[in-house]
């Protein structure tokens, strides 16, 4: 995997990267079509319930696609699961240096970091816990709305509300971090090629770069 | 002006049902009668009462109440449709502003055209008035409801008439007026019938949900009629309303404030430092 100038590692498999592109665009249209039911000016967008049939298009999507996923790259998937709910000391240390991150650019206080480093890891256990959550809410919504009753549903609509403003803030922050923020040049490079610098990988993932490292070694005796 | 409403006397109703056919001949709500052609089986649920419940094409039924009633068995008649509350819940959880408190009359209105199907009225209704045709499953629905005859070109209340079920009612069993005349005149009445011996006589309407606009008098308890005792406007409403929506909004735009701030310190520092992570060596 080395390419002519730089050494490069494979931060995301194909299949991951395919299922994060869909899952993606699942979630955006959900998202947006969501959003016109909290903006009564932009109701008329709805006025002729497209936008509950796109939702519904793309909620099967944002369902279905992780559990082909699942069963096509089961081990894949039975790890990336496990992670979200890994923790460890470095990702106290990384909350700790979270904020002179944030206010003043600077990552000299954070502890090397597995494959995720602590806020990915957040944004993933966030991904996996309430898109499950307002999938579940989403779905008795959807199946049940005629049979279930009215209290059922009330809460229903409130909690799927409550996982829409958590993702919905939370989807902010991951696309900055991926595609706007200027320090993190890398990030949107691993998740669109697959690809990561070595160098980058170093020092931005440095338990998991060395624990590759050894798996590359041992592999190479 | 003042707030119509109407008053349904219990009392004086025959349960002829006059209202709810002439609600679906002046609202244009068809209704299928089953035939054997058409291959509908029609059903025979024990009861005189029909159709079954409330309908995207019924706004309004008479119900069939069959119980004991101070000591005899009794048939207790109630008018089933929408009750105009002032404290409207369906109003507050509606998302496209499709239901409204109307100005004039202070019945709650509907925009059919804005209405986007999600059917939240429907579960936050405190009487289950709300009905929504189409598929649920496609989401392609509309909900469907008694506008007390204010539907467009329909518009009796603007062409200065009464409602079409209190026109059409034969034995005044349903007044429309002013609601402050109507809460008079069925304070009368109940007084009237408590007197008669109907001890438990009841004047329902007149606090409940900040008022209803369909008001009721009754010569037992709202319960043997079929009525909620005590209706409450759904916790849930005010919860989702006006907690977490403006919480959401909140959280949303902090977050994006955050973001940029973020962005002005993270570029300052792109052009000023040499960062760790990414040595720029060209």
């Amino acid at each position: 995997m080395i390419q002519k100038n730089e050494a490069v590692v494979e931060k995301y498999s194909k299949a991951t990267r395919i299922l994060h592109h869909i899952h993606t665009a699942a979630f955006i249209i959900l998202f947006l079509t969501g959003l016109v039911l909290f903006i009564p000016q932009l109701g008329f967008l709805a006025q002729d319930s497209w936008t509950r049939i796109l939702h519904r298009i793309a909620a099967a999507i944002f369902i279905v696609a992780p559990l082909i996923y699942l069963i096509l790259k089961p081990k894949a998937a039975i790890e990336a699961l496990k992670e979200a709910f890994t923790w460890g000391k470095e990702d106290i240390g990384w909350l700790k240096a979270a904020p002179r991150y944030y206010f003043l650019s600077d990552e000299e206080g954070m502890p090397p970091q597995g494959h995720m480093n602590t806020g990915q890891k957040l944004w993933w256990f966030i991904v996996v816990v309430f898109g499950a959550f307002i999938a579940l809410t989403g779905a008795v919504m959807w199946f049940l709305k005629t049979i279930a009753p009215a209290a059922v549903l009330q809460w229903m609509v409130f909690a799927h509300d409550v996982a829409f403003i958590v993702m919905g803030a939370m989807l902010f922050v991951h696309v900055y971090l991926g595609v706007i923020h200027p320090m993190m040049t890398e990030a949107w490079r691993a998740i669109s090629k697959g690809t990561m610098s070595e160098e980058y990988a170093k020092s931005h993932h440095g338990l998991w770069y060395d624990k590759q490292m050894k798996k590359d070694n041992e592999k190479g005796k | 002006m003042a707030d119509k409403a109407i008053l349904y006397d219990a009392t004086r109703c025959t349960a002829c049902r006059g209202c709810q056919a002439i609600c679906k001949e002046w609202n244009e709500n068809d209704e299928i009668i089953p035939t054997k052609q058409n291959g509908v089986k029609s059903e025979n649920r024990g009861s005189n009462e029909n159709p079954k419940d409330l309908a995207p094409n019924t706004w309004l039924k008479i119900t069939f109440n069959e119980l004991e009633h101070y000591g005899k068995v009794d048939w207790l008649f109630n008018r089933r449709a929408c009750m105009h509350c002032t404290d409207a819940a369906c109003v507050k959880v509606c998302p496209s502003g499709a239901l409204y408190k109307d100005e004039a009359y202070g019945i709650t209105g509907f925009n059919k055209d804005l209405c986007t199907g999600c059917g939240y009225c429907v579960e936050f209704c405190p009487f289950d008035v709300p009905r929504l045709e189409g598929s649920t499953i496609l989401g392609k629905t509309k909900m469907s409801k008694c506008v007390l005859c204010t539907q467009p070109s329909l518009n009796r209340l603007d062409a200065g008439y009464e409602p079409a079920c209190v026109k059409t009612c034969p034995t005044d069993a349903l007044l429309f007026d002013d609601r402050e005349k109507l809460i008079a005149i069925a304070k009368g009445k109940v007084a009237a019938l408590q007197a008669k011996g109907f001890t438990n006589a009841t004047f329902y309407g007149e606090k409940e949900l900040g008022g209803l606009h369909v008001m009721y008098v009754l010569n037992d308890t709202p319960d043997k009629y079929g009525l909620p005792v005590d209706p409450k406007f759904p916790a849930t409403a005010t919860a989702w309303q006006d907690i977490i929506q403006p919480l959401g909004w909140a959280v949303g735009g902090l977050t994006i404030l955050g973001l940029a701030l973020n962005y002005i310190i993270a570029r300052e520092a792109k052009m000023t430092k040499a960062i760790p992570g990414k040595k720029e060596k060209k």
